[in-house]
């Protein structure tokens, strides 16, 4: 179902729906970021998108899963640590992130339900905003074929037609979101729709399709697991961990326990955000390291997004949000080496 | 003036002639106007490298971990590894001789001078270059950078859009070189530690509330940590492998294992990493100003590197990156040092 908002309106949606926590992107100096909303504020035209990617709502990167304390007489009291009750509202969220959350809700919620993701999951309203001009030059969704009006993952799309905003409801979470205040929202002409295909059309048409049937490069993966080409396409990688925890759709955790105090025992138990390009990840107490160098980090990355994600959940694991190559110090581009695979024979 | 043509014919002439087993250099970026790096080993290759102020990385990194896999591997170098080296670049080759990482032998430094130059700021360019997409950038024989765009070149002046570390920089002028391109020319643009000047006289509470801000920030991607060619330890506090657990640790000892930082990232502890790595670069650091480039979330880590660059100069004379023969300044000891903080 679809609305339009008038552009002008935003600040007051924004007041009426000032009891929950509020974020909205805002500029941080050079970067976007997902802050707490002043109040009355409006979406800039300006925002291309956050630096970090969303998933930090649904799994933070660090994450207290439950603390342990003793008391007077020798007492444990557990604390666990899920009282998020209150809803966040996330605006401007780019279709490539709903994407994401898409396949993070198959991670988390399909065979087993995680509790923590699930209970932040439930708590949130994700409300996108389709890319009327794909932000950078590394946009890639048609490729991972979403496109920059995907619905994906989230609960309301907004798109923005110039002086005013196509709503779109998507999930009931949305519906109910807006339901109470019908005098802002107004319905959607035919005008409003021939202009809505235009900025589609012009939006599409501006993102480079990388690999024409990412399929098929899919198949090429099970014949090149001892390829050369993993050598030379992280040859100038510096084992640093931006692709991964910039990613929208990586979601490897690890969990240790973290002591506090020994005396009385103040222990918590932690969930952290964990990195496949660390050597440290695949350590083996045992001293073995089956994953000793860069290249088959690197392979194994795209393996597990082009390769056994797809085998197993029918989707590749990539948004081609793009910030893994936008921000690699090495400027090692994904989209590039999927080229190649592509290209392999 | 520098060639890139020159620098061509000598890179094919030593691969020709099997002098060097390959070349580390840059070519061009297919992401923006930042150079990439690039290893070639045929002598027919060597057509794609280029030279501009957009060859932003210190390529000497790649040194380390070659060292690194021949260590790994017990291999013994045969040929030295080309590489081409900014001013910037030989100082951080010129650590890492100097503290016995590297062997000379081991090396074939192809130096490039800076001349009145230097590399951009990717952040400058972008903020100044909005929707033009520039693709190439080229020195002037004067202090102006000529920005190549698909709307034809634009002139700016060079402080404009340099990296703040260009502009302090001591030398443009490369050192310990096989061969070198490009002239030594005499050029200062803005006092070396013009960058820390306004952190420096802020009272110490703002500070830290200034870095506490920063640090808080910190993803602990440790990109930092990972682009510097100083930080060449196997085992880092922050990630210890071998450290913690080998072959013959009991299970006790690796349960016990001494934990520098928590894997939350917690503000303290992104700051007690970041202060470990500060004072480990003490009188090493070059100020190639990676770390801070690298840094996804603009944490300003050359600041602190640049004052404890200052402090060594200030309180023991001392400049790292100049002498290979001196003795490292956390390794020696004069009488004339300061003890005053010894009580």
């Amino acid at each position: 179902m679809e609305v339009v908002i008038q552009r002008d309106s935003f600040p007051q949606l924004l007041e009426k729906l000032n009891r929950y926590n509020i974020w909205l992107p805002r500029k941080n100096g050079d970067y976007w970021e997902f802050k707490l909303s002043r109040g009355k504020e409006s979406l800039d035209k300006k925002y291309t998108n956050t630096k970090l990617s969303p998933k930090k709502f649904v799994l933070p990167q660090t994450e207290t899963l439950f603390q342990i304390t003793e008391g007077e007489n020798g007492k444990f009291n557990i604390d666990e640590k899920q009282k998020k009750d209150s809803l966040d509202i996330v605006f401007g969220i780019r279709p490539c992130d709903g994407v994401a959350l898409s396949h993070l809700d198959k991670v988390f919620l399909n065979s087993f339900k995680d509790p923590y993701y699930s209970k932040k999951r439930d708590n949130t309203v994700f409300i996108g905003l389709a890319c009327e001009t794909p932000p950078f030059e590394n946009c890639s969704c048609t490729t991972m074929g979403e496109s920059p009006f995907s619905t994906k993952g989230l609960d309301i799309l907004l798109k923005d037609i110039g002086d005013r905003y196509i709503v779109e409801y998507i999930t009931d979470k949305g519906k109910k979101l807006f339901s109470g205040f019908p005098n802002l929202f107004g319905k959607i002409t035919t005008k409003d729709k021939e202009s809505l295909e235009k900025i589609k059309k012009e939006s599409n048409k501006k993102i480079k399709k990388r690999v024409e049937d990412l399929s098929e490069t899919t198949k090429k993966l099970d014949i090149m697991f001892d390829s050369d080409l993993w050598f030379h396409e992280s040859q100038s990688c510096i084992n640093c961990g931006i692709c991964t925890y910039l990613c929208p759709s990586c979601h490897c955790f690890d969990i240790n326990d973290e002591q506090l105090s020994k005396k009385p025992l103040n222990v918590k138990r932690v969930r952290t955000w964990d990195n496949c390009q660390f050597p440290i990840f695949t350590m083996h107490s045992s001293g073995h390291n089956p994953r000793p160098d860069k290249q088959s980090r690197y392979r194994r990355r795209i393996y597990h997004k082009f390769s056994y994600f797809y085998k197993t959940e029918g989707e590749h694991l990539c948004t081609g949000c793009g910030r893994c190559s936008n921000y690699c110090p090495a400027g090692i581009n994904i989209f590039e080496t999927l080229q190649k695979v592509a290209e392999y024979e | 003036m520098v060639h890139i043509e020159d620098i061509k014919k000598e890179a094919k002439r030593l691969l020709k002639e099997k002098k060097i087993k390959y070349l580390i250099g840059y070519k061009r970026g297919t992401n923006g106007l930042t150079a990439l790096p690039t290893f070639i080993k045929e002598p027919e290759d060597t057509d794609e490298l280029i030279w501009e102020a957009s060859c932003i990385q210190n390529l000497s990194r790649y040194l380390v971990e070659e060292k690194k896999e021949q260590l790994k591997n017990k291999a013994e170098n045969t040929l030295p590894v080309g590489i081409i080296a900014k001013a910037c670049d030989t100082r951080s080759i010129a650590v890492l001789l100097q503290e016995k990482f590297l062997e000379r032998k081991d090396i074939y430094i192809i130096g490039v001078s800076c001349e009145y130059g230097g590399v951009i700021d990717q952040k400058k360019i972008k903020k100044k270059f909005r929707g033009k997409k520039p693709e190439k950038v080229i020195f002037d024989k004067t202090n102006n950078l000529l920005i190549g765009t698909k709307f034809g070149n634009i002139k700016v002046p060079a402080e404009e859009i340099l990296a703040e570390r260009c502009i302090e920089c001591k030398s443009t002028f490369p050192l310990l070189c096989d061969d070198v391109f490009g002239e030594n020319v005499k050029r200062k643009i803005s006092e070396h530690f013009n960058s820390i000047k306004e952190i420096e006289e802020l009272p110490a509470e703002s500070r830290w509330e200034f870095w506490h801000g920063h640090l808080e920030k910190c993803i602990r991607c440790f990109a930092c940590r990972s682009v510097c060619p100083m930080c060449f330890c196997t085992e880092c506090v922050v990630d210890p492998i071998e450290l913690a657990v080998t072959n013959e640790s009991t299970a006790r000892e690796k349960a016990e294992k001494v934990k520098w930082i928590e894997r939350s990232t917690t503000a303290t502890d992104n700051i007690i990493f970041q202060l470990v790595r500060t004072l480990h670069l003490a009188g090493r650091c070059i100020d190639c100003g990676e770390c801070e480039r690298v840094c996804p979330v603009d944490i300003p880590i050359r600041l602190l590197n640049k004052k404890m660059e200052k402090t060594a100069l200030e309180k023991f004379g001392y400049e790292s990156g100049f002498d290979i023969n001196m003795p490292s300044l956390i390794s020696n000891f004069k009488d004339e040092d300061p003890q005053d903080f010894i009580r």
